[in-house]
C-alpha cells in the first residue's frame, strides 16, 4: 500500500452542544473516535492520513468547556477556552501571569486564537519519526528509531526516557505543573480530578499515551488553586526561532518568596522528557533559602542530575541547567 | 511635464488583486470537466520498481486512469530528471500518478496501489560516497563524465582527516589557480585554516508548484506557477515536443520561487501528459510535503579553506576546497562559490578545487544567489577572525579587499560592467554607524553579549540582447508587453518604466500587459540570475526609442515637417514651440492606417525569431514599439550589497537576537526604491535563515527528510527579524546600460546571512563556528566546551 | 482469533515482522489452562492416586540413609532465583498487555539479567560440580515407553527413573531450548533501549542493517528488508514468552500436585526421606549408597551439611 499525505481522508463529524453527548459519542465510537479540540495538533494527523479516526467529535460547540470562571479558589479555565483569551484574560495576567506568559509563546497569534489549553496540553509529541507515521513504540511498533546511535534526536528527551525518546511539546504544561493546576477528566461514568503533574504519563506507564487521557475520557476544565496566585514567576521558552516552533527547553517556576528569600517553589521544565518534569530536587534546595548566584548555579547543577543525552542533544543538559538557574537567580 | 517615473515609489499594477484575493495563481483555475491527479512518490532513497499493480485502485470510484513513468519524456544515458521514474533516486520522488474525479478519491487510489520497490544502496552525504567502499548514489558510480559513470573515491588516509575533524584535500574533478598561493602563503603574515559546513537546504516557496492543464483544438492550454513566462511557454513546448504556438501559458502570478521554478518545473509535464491521455482538464495541486521534495534545495557544502593575510589586512592568497552535496541531477553552486570568493576577497593568489557528488536527496537547484550566499556566509566569519587577529579595523580590511571596476576574477579572469562595493560599504558603515558600534562590540549584559559584523556579497545582475514590445493603441496607452514572470519582484512592472519615460507618460498612461501568452510575449530573459531589470529596462528602454521614433515620424507626416521638429509629453506629440500636436490614440489610429513598421506589420529584422509570432499577433492595434537590445557591453553585471548586523548572543542559551540591520546596496540606478527595499531587506532575512535556522534533517538509516513542513524547516519567522532594519542604495548609474538599473534579487541573502554568522563570531570573540545553521544548541555546545554534535560527515541534521 | 504474527510498515512502507499478536498470549493462557484441566481429566480417568506413592519398605536398605539429598542449597538457590526471575520476567512482560499499566521495562529487564546470571552460574555448576548427563541423558526406548504409559492404560508403568525421571529432563531440555531462544532475543531487544551499560541501538549491525549483496542483474543491492531482522527477534522473543506462559504454568501444576509432592519438599528442603526416595527412584540408576553417607542426619536439619553422595546428582 503506498503511503500519501497532505490529504484528510473523509470522517464523519459530529458537532455536540453538551458534555454529556460529546461523552456519549465517544463512547458509542470507542477507539474509533476522535476528539477534536482547537485542530491543530488532529489535522496534522488526519492530514497525513496517519490517524484516521471514523468519527470526529467536534468540542467547538460545546459552550460549557469554554470561558474562564472565578472560582471560590482561584481560577476555573474550561478546557476548550482559546490559548488568546487566556493570554488576554485580566485575572490570569494580573495573578497567574505565568500562565499567560506560557500561553503566549505558544506558536503564532493566529495559532493561539484558535488553539485550546486542554488542547495545547493534550497534544502528542512532535518526535518526526512518531509524525513520520514510522511504527515505533509510541505508534505500536517495537522500535525507537529516534533513540538509534545515528539518529536525528537533537529535539529529544535527556531524562525521562522508556524506550521511547520524544518530548513533551506543550508550552502551557510546565507552567501548569508549576501552578499547581488541578486537571478533571470526566469519562460516562466517573469523574476524576488530577494533580498537573499526574496528568501527564511517561512511555514507561504508557508508550501509546502522553496524558491519563483514555479513549472515553474528556478533559473538561483546569483549575488553577489560588494557592500560587501573585507569587514570583519566571517563564522561559528556548527555540530555534522567535515564533511558531515548539521549545528546545522551556522553563516554568513559581516562587513563594520574603525578600530574596523562598519560602516555597514550584519549578517544571518541559521539552527534556516525554512529559513535563517537576523539579523536587531543586524545590527542596531552595526552600528556605536565600537566593544568591551560588544557589542559582547549585540549582541548576542538580536539575540535571541523572540525565543522559542522546548522540546531538546533549546541549540540553546546559540549556536546561541554565534555565533552572536563571529561574532561581530571578527572585534574587 | 509627465511624471517622473523611474526611482519613484509607485504601487505597483498587481498590488490590488494580490491583497485582495483576487489574484489567481495556478491552482484556482478550474475548466469544464477537470479531474485532479495526484501523485505516488517514492518511499525510499533508491529504488527500482520491479512491479506495480493498480488493479485495485483502477476499480475505485472516481478513477479515470493511472500515468506511469513509461509515458513521460525519460533522460536516457545521463543523470537527468524525469517527471516519473521507475528508478528513483530520492525519498520522494514521483513514480506515478493517478487522476480521478475528486482528489480525494485520487488520494484514495493511491494507497490501494502496490508497488513492488527493490531497494538500492543509497547515499545521504557526500563524503560517503567518497570513502573507500562507500555507496553511490547511482548504480553505475558516483561520477558521470563522458557518457558514462565511474567511480571516484578517496583514501582512507583523507579519512583519517576528517575523523580529525579537519577537511581532506582528496582528488578534486575542478581545480583553477592563479597566481602562486605557497609563496603567497608562505609570505602571508596571518594564515587561517578551517573547515566549514554549510547545510542542504529547501526553498519551499509560499506557492507550491500546481498547474493545470488541458488540451483544446490541438493547443495546449498551461496554468502553471513559473519564475519566467515567456521562456516557460518554450520549456513546456520543448519538454512535450511540439510547436511552441501550441502552448498557451497563463502565469500571471507565482507566490515565488527563488529559483526552484525557472522556466516552469519538470513536473508541469505530469497535467500535460495526463491531459492529453485522457481527454480532460488535470489539476495537479502539489501539497507542502510533496514541495519538500519535488521542490527543489539549495546545495550544501563542506569546505576546507585557508587564507593568507598581509599585516595590512590585505588579504593575498586564498586555498579553497568545496565538495558540494549535488542531490541526484547535480548542482553549479561550488563553482560560482569559487568565483566569487575571489571576487569579494581578490587575492592575488588563489587556488580553488571543487567536486560536485551525487546523492540521493532531493534535487538540487539554484536557490537566490547560488554558490555565492553560501560561500560569503562561511568566509565572513573567518574575515572577522583575521581582523581581530591582525588588529584591523574589519570594515578596513573590507575596504582593503574589495573590488575595483577593473577587478579580474575566476578561471577565466572575468570582468565586470561596474563595481562599487567600497561605496556601499562605506554609505552602510554610515548609516549603520559602524564606527560607533564598534565600541558595543563584545559589550556583556548578564548572560548577553554583543557582536557587529559585515557580509560584503555580490551576485549577477543582469544580461543583455532580448526584446521589448509595446504598442499604442486607439485608446492613447501605451501597452507593454513583457514575457517575464511576475514572481513578486515588481521587476515586470518597473522594467516598462523607461519605456514610459522615453514616451514622456504618466505610469496611469501605460498598460502592461502579462502572465498571457496568448496576449503576445516578446522574447525576454528567464527571471532568475536577477537579469530581469537589467536585461528589460534594455529591452524596454530599445523599444520605447523605437516607438519614439515611429510617434515622431508619424506625427511629421501627418502635421508636417521632420520628426526632429516634434516633442511628446503626457499622451501628445506637438510641434515644439507650439503647433499642430496629435494625441497618441490619433497616433495609433494614423499608425494602423500606415502600416508597415508603425503597426507591426513589417518587423525589424534584427529581433528573435521567439518575438515573431507574438508581433505578429499584435499587428495593426495600433503603434507598435519593437526592438532587440544592441545596447552591447562588455563584461559580467554584478549587483553588491553590504550588509551590517548587530546581534545579542545569550551565552546562557545559545540564543542569537539580531538587533538591527542595514544593507545598501550597489544596483546601479534604482527603479522603484520601495520594491528595492522589500528585494534588499527580503533577501537579507532570507539569508539570515540560512545562516540562523532554516534546516533539513535526514535520518540516516534509512535516508528519508524529515523538516519537510515549513514549522519544521524553519524558515525565519517575523521574530526573527530584527525591528530595526535600513535598506539604501549607492545609486551610481552602471556606466553600460542606458537605463543604469543592475539586477538585486540576490546578492542580500550572502549579505544578510553573511552580516549575522560574523556578528556571531564577532560576540564569540572572533570564534568561527564555521557551522550553518548556527542554532542554539550548536552555539551552546560550542560554549559549554560540548563537543559538536554534527560532525564535518553531516552537512545536514 | 485473528493472525498469530503481527506485521507493521518498516519506514519504506515494506511490510515487515513486528512480533507475535496479542491473541498469541491468550492462546497461551488458554493452553495452560486447558492443560491443567486436561491433565486433571486425565488423571482421574486414568484411576490414578490423588495422594503420593509410598514404598512399601522391604528388605535391605543398607546404606540408604533416612534423608536422601536431592537438591543442595546452591542449586535450590539457584532454583528458586531462577523461578522467581522467570515469574517477574512473564508478569511483567504480560499483565502489562492486560491492562494493569505500570513501568514494567526496567523490571522486566533487570529480572532478566537476573535469568541470565543464575544460568551462567547454573550451567558452570552442573558442568563442574554436578553429574551433567543425569540430567542430559535421554533413552528412546524409556521415551517410547512413557509416551505409551501416556496414552494408553494397559501400557504397563515405565520403570522408576533415576534422579531425574524422564519428563523432568523433557522439561528441561524444552525450557532450555525456550529459555536460551528468549534470552538472546533478550538480549538483543535490551540493546535497543537505555540501559547503565550501553546507548539504545534499535538496529542491529551486520543483522538488521541494509546488506548490501548482488541481485540478479548483477548489481549491489538491498537483501534484507531493514527491520525484519527486528521483527523475526521480536517474533522468537514472542513465541518463546507465550511458551514460557505454558511451561512455567505446567511445572507449577505438577510442583503443587498432591501426588509428586516429594519434589516440591525436595527443592523446598533439599531431600527427601528414604520412602520416597524407594518409592519413585531406581537404586540402581540413582544410587545414594555409600559409606560416607550417614543414617538419620540430625533431626530437620537440612542435609547438605550433613549428607554429600558420591556424585551429587542435584
Amino acid at each position: 500500500m503506498a503511503i500519501i499525505r497532505d490529504m484528510i481522508p473523509a470522517f464523519e463529524l459530529f458537532q455536540p452542544t453538551t458534555v454529556e453527548d460529546a461523552l456519549a459519542l465517544m463512547a458509542e465510537h470507542g477507539e474509533g473516535g476522535w476528539v477534536l479540540a482547537g485542530g491543530l495538533d488532529s489535522y496534522d494527523w488526519f492530514k497525513d492520513r496517519i490517524k484516521r479516526p471514523e468519527a470526529v467529535i467536534d468540542l467547538g460547540g460545546i459552550d460549557e468547556l469554554k470561558g474562564i470562571i472565578d472560582g471560590q479558589d482561584g481560577l476555573e479555565i474550561g478546557a476548550m477556552t482559546t490559548l488568546t483569551e487566556i493570554v488576554r484574560h485580566e485575572r490570569v495576567r494580573s495573578e497567574y501571569i505565568l500562565l499567560a506568559d506560557a500561553a503566549e509563546h505558544v506558536a503564532t497569534p493566529q495559532i493561539r486564537n484558535q488553539g485550546t489549553l486542554g488542547g495545547n496540553i493534550s497534544q502528542d509529541t512532535r518526535c518526526w519519526y512518531y509524525r513520520s507515521g514510522w511504527a515505533c513504540y509510541r505508534a505500536g511498533g517495537n522500535t525507537c528509531y529516534a533513540a538509534a546511535p545515528q539518529a536525528m534526536n537533537r529535539e529529544h528527551a535527556i531524562t525521562g526516557t522508556s524506550r521511547c525518546v520524544a518530548v513533551n511539546p506543550s508550552d502551557t504544561a510546565p507552567a501548569l505543573v508549576a501552578l499547581d493546576a488541578k486537571m478533571t477528566v470526566r469519562g460516562r461514568r466517573s469523574s476524576n480530578v488530577y494533580d498537573a503533574e499526574d496528568f501527564f504519563i511517561g512511555p514507561a506507564t504508557d508508550i501509546t499515551r502522553m496524558t491519563v487521557l483514555e479513549p472515553g475520557d474528556l478533559l473538561t476544565q483546569i483549575d488553577i488553586p489560588s494557592e500560587w496566585a501573585n507569587a514570583h514567576f519566571y517563564y522561559e521558552k528556548v527555540r530555534d526561532r522567535g515564533s511558531w516552533d515548539f521549545q528546545l527547553v522551556s522553563v516554568a517556576a513559581a516562587f513563594k518568596t520574603s525578600g530574596n528569600t523562598i519560602d516555597d517553589a514550584r519549578i517544571a521544565v518541559n521539552g527534556v522528557a516525554p512529559f513535563p518534569v517537576r523539579l523536587d530536587a531543586v524545590e527542596r534546595l531552595v526552600k528556605g533559602a536565600a537566593v544568591d548566584e551560588a544557589l542559582a548555579i547549585e540549582a541548576g547543577e542538580i536539575a540535571i542530575q541523572g540525565s543522559r543525552p542522546l548522540k546531538h542533544n546533549e546541549y540540553k543538559q546546559p540549556m536546561m541547567s541554565n534555565l533552572v538557574r536563571r529561574a532561581v537567580r530571578s527572585v534574587a | 511635464m509627465a511624471e517622473k517615473i523611474i526611482g519613484t515609489d509607485i504601487a505597483p499594477q498587481d498590488l490590488v488583486a494580490k491583497i485582495t484575493g483576487r489574484a489567481k495563481y495556478a491552482e484556482d483555475f478550474r475548466a469544464d470537466g477537470m479531474v485532479f491527479a495526484k501523485l505516488l512518490l517514492s518511499p525510499m532513497p533508491h529504488a527500482r520498481v520491479r512491479g506495480v499493480d493498480t488493479t485495485k485502485a483502477l476499480a475505485m470510484p472516481g478513477v479515470i486512469d493511472i500515468l506511469r513513468a513509461d509515458e513521460v519524456r525519460q533522460i536516457e544515458g545521463r543523470p537527468g530528471e524525469a517527471s516519473l521514474t521507475d528508478e528513483p533516486l530520492y525519498e520522494g520522488q514521483p513514480i506515478l500518478a493517478v487522476a480521478a474525479e475528486t482528489e480525494e478519491q485520487a488520494a484514495a487510489a493511491i494507497e490501494e496501489i502496490e508497488v513492488d520497490f527493490e531497494p538500492l544502496p543509497f547515499v545521504l552525504d557526500p563524503l560517503d560516497s567518497l570513502r573507500p567502499n562507500g555507496p553511490n548514489a547511482y548504480t553505475g558510480g558516483n561520477r558521470f563524465g563522458g557518457g558514462e559513470f565511474s567511480e571516484l573515491k578517496w583514501t582512507d588516509a583523507d579519512f583519517e582527516e576528517i575523523e580529525a575533524g579537519r577537511m581532506p584535500n582528496g582528488e578534486a574533478a575542478v581545480e583553477w589557480t592563479k597566481g602562486d598561493i605557497d609563496t603567497a602563503f608562505s609570505e602571508s603574515d596571518l594564515v587561517l585554516e578551517e573547515s566549514i559546513v554549510h547545510q542542504s537546504l529547501t526553498h519551499h516557496p509560499m506557492e507550491t508548484r500546481s498547474a493545470m492543464m488541458y488540451w483544446e483544438n490541438g493547443k495546449l492550454h498551461a496554468f502553471v506557477s513559473t519564475q519566467s513566462a515567456q521562456r516557460t511557454k518554450y520549456a513546456i513546448a520543448g519538454t512535450l515536443n511540439i510547436d511552441p504556438e501550441d502552448v498557451i501559458l497563463v502565469a500571471e502570478y507565482c507566490g515565488g520561487g527563488f529559483g526552484s521554478k525557472i522556466s516552469g518545473n519538470t513536473h508541469m509535464e505530469v497535467p500535460a501528459v495526463f491531459s492529453r491521455k485522457i481527454g480532460r482538464p488535470v489539476m495537479l495541486r502539489i501539497t507542502r510535503y510533496e514541495e519538500n521534495y519535488i521542490g527543489r534545495a539549495r546545495p550544501g557544502f563542506q569546505s576546507w579553506l585557508k587564507m593568507g593575510f598581509l599585516d595590512d589586512g590585505t588579504c593575498n592568497a586564498i586555498d579553497l576546497y568545496i565538495v558540494q552535496e549535488s542531490g541526484p541531477f547535480g548542482a553549479g553552486d561550488f563553482n560560482t562559490a569559487g568565483m566569487i570568493a575571489d571576487l569579494v576577497y581578490t587575492p592575488q593568489n588563489m587556488r580553488f578545487r571543487g567536486i560536485a557528488m551525487y546523492t540521493n536527496t532531493p534535487p538540487k537547484a539554484a536557490q537566490r544567489g547560488p554558490g555565492g550566499a553560501q560561500i560569503v556566509i562561511m568566509m565572513e566569519p573567518i574575515l572577522e577572525k583575521a581582523a581581530r587577529q591582525l588588529g584591523l579595523d574589519r570594515l578596513e580590511v573590507h575596504l582593503k579587499n574589495a573590488p575595483d571596476a577593473d577587478v579580474g576574477f575566476g578561471p577565466r579572469n572575468s570582468t565586470l560592467t561596474s563595481v562599487y562595493a567600497k561605496e556601499a560599504l562605506e554609505k552602510g558603515a554610515e548609516i549603520f554607524d559602524w564606527a560607533g558600534k564598534q565600541e558595543l562590540s563584545g559589550r556583556r549584559e548578564g548572560s548577553k553579549v554583543t557582536g557587529i559584523g559585515i557580509g560584503l556579497s555580490p551576485y549577477t545582475a543582469g544580461s543583455r540582447g532580448y526584446d521589448g514590445l509595446m504598442v499604442i493603441h486607439p485608446d492613447g496607452k501605451l501597452y507593454v508587453h513583457q514575457g517575464l514572470g511576475n514572481l513578486g519582484t515588481h521587476s515586470i512592472m518597473d522594467t516598462a518604466r523607461p519605456a514610459a519615460e522615453i514616451l514622456n507618460l504618466n505610469w496611469d498612461q501605460v498598460e502592461l500587459v502579462w502572465g498571457d501568452s496568448s496576449r503576445g510575449m516578446p522574447r525576454s530573459s528567464v527571471q532568475a540570475g536577477s537579469q530581469t531589470t537589467h536585461a528589460h529596462s534594455r529591452a524596454n528602454h530599445a523599444a520605447g526609442m523605437d516607438a519614439r521614433a515611429k510617434v515622431l515620424e508619424v506625427a511629421a507626416q501627418t502635421l508636417g515637417g521632420s520628426p526632429s521638429n516634434y516633442d511628446m509629453d503626457n499622451g501628445r506629440v506637438f510641434r515644439r514651440g507650439g503647433g499642430a500636436s496629435m494625441t497618441f490614440a490619433q497616433v495609433a489610429e494614423r499608425a494602423i492606417e500606415l502600416g508597415g513598421r508603425y503597426d507591426g506589420h513589417e518587423l525589424p529584422d534584427n529581433i528573435h525569431a521567439t518575438t515573431v509570432p507574438a508581433a505578429n499577433m499584435l499587428a495593426g492595434q495600433g503603434l507598435m514599439g519593437v526592438a532587440r537590445d544592441n545596447y552591447g557591453g562588455s563584461g559580467g553585471v554584478y549587483s553588491w550589497v553590504a550588509g551590517f548586523a548587530l546581534v545579542e548572543l545569550d551565552e546562557e542559551t545559545g540564543v542569537v537576537d539580531i538587533k538591527e540591520y542595514v544593507a545598501v546596496t550597489d544596483c546601479g540606478t534604482v527603479l522603484h526604491p520601495r520594491s528595492l527595499g522589500a528585494q534588499v531587506l527580503g533577501g537579507s532575512i532570507q539569508g539570515m535563515g540560512q545562516a540562523m535556522t532554516q534546516r533539513w534533517v535526514f535520518d540516516p538509516k534509512w535516508g528519508v527528510p524529515f523538516a519537510n513542513r515549513l514549522y519544521t524547516a524553519r524558515p525565519p519567522g517575523i521574530l526573527d527579524v530584527p525591528l530595526d532594519m535600513k535598506a539604501d542604495a549607492v545609486g551610481i548609474p552602471d556606466p553600460q546600460t542606458p537605463v543604469g538599473a543592475k539586477g538585486i534579487g540576490e546578492p542580500p541573502v550572502g549579505a544578510g546571512g553573511a552580516a549575522v554568522t560574523s556578528a556571531v563570531a564577532d560576540a564569540m570573540g572572533g570564534h568561527c563556528l564555521c557551522r550553518t545553521p548556527l542554532t542554539p544548541d550548536i552555539i551552546l555546545a560550542e560554549l559549554e566546551g560540548l563537543s559538536q554534535p554534527f560532525t564535518l560527515e553531516q552537512h545536514i541534521g | 482469533m485473528g493472525r498469530w504474527l503481527d506485521f507493521e510498515s518498516n519506514p519504506w512502507g515494506q511490510e515487515v515482522l513486528q512480533g507475535v499478536s496479542l491473541e498469541l498470549m491468550y492462546l497461551a493462557i488458554g493452553l495452560a489452562v486447558l492443560f491443567v484441566v486436561g491433565h486433571l481429566v486425565w488423571y482421574r480417568s486414568r484411576g490414578f492416586s490423588e495422594h503420593e506413592k509410598t514404598a512399601d519398605i522391604q528388605g535391605s536398605v543398607a546404606g540408604i540413609p533416612e534423608r536422601i539429598v536431592r537438591h543442595t542449597l546452591p542449586s535450590r538457590i539457584f532454583h528458586w532465583t531462577m523461578g522467581a526471575s522467570m515469574l517477574v520476567l512473564l508478569i511483567t512482560a504480560f499483565v502489562p498487555l492486560l491492562g494493569l499499566e505500570f513501568a514494567w521495562v526496567t523490571i522486566h529487564w533487570i529480572a532478566g539479567a537476573v535469568l541470565i546470571l543464575t544460568i551462567i552460574y547454573h550451567v558452570i555448576h552442573s558442568i563442574l560440580w554436578q553429574d551433567f548427563w543425569s540430567m542430559m541423558s535421554f533413552n528412546v526406548r524409556e521415551a517410547i515407553g512413557h509416551f505409551r504409559h501416556l496414552l494408553s492404560s494397559k501400557s504397563t508403568e515405565p520403570e522408576k527413573p533415576g534422579k531425574y525421571p524422564f519428563d523432568h529432563r523433557m522439561y528441561h531440555q524444552g525450557i532450555v531450548v525456550v529459555s536460551l531462544a528468549a534470552i538472546v532475543t533478550g538480549v538483543l531487544m535490551t540493546l535497543r533501549i537505555k540501559t547503565p551499560f550501553w546507548e539504545p541501538n534499535a538496529y542491529y549491525p551486520l543483522v538488521d542493517q541494509a546488506i548490501s549483496g548482488l541481485n540478479e542483474l548483477g548489481e549491489p543491492a538491498i537483501t534484507v528488508l531493514p527491520g525484519e531482522a527486528t521483527g523475526f527477534v521480536f517474533v522468537i522473543h514472542g513465541i518463546a514468552g507465550v511458551a514460557l506462559i505454558v511451561m512455567v504454568a505446567a511445572h507449577i501444576y505438577f510442583a503443587i500436585r498432591p501426588d509428586k509432592r516429594y519434589y516440591l519438599w525436595g527443592m523446598i528442603r533439599g531431600w527427601i526421606d528414604r520412602k520416597q526416595y524407594l518409592a519413585h527412584f531406581d537404586p540402581d540408576k540413582w544410587s545414594v549408597v555409600d559409606g560416607t553417607i550417614q543414617e538419620s542426619p540430625p533431626g530437620g536439619a537440612i542435609a547438605d551439611s550433613t549428607v554429600s553422595a558420591p556424585r551429587v546428582d542435584d
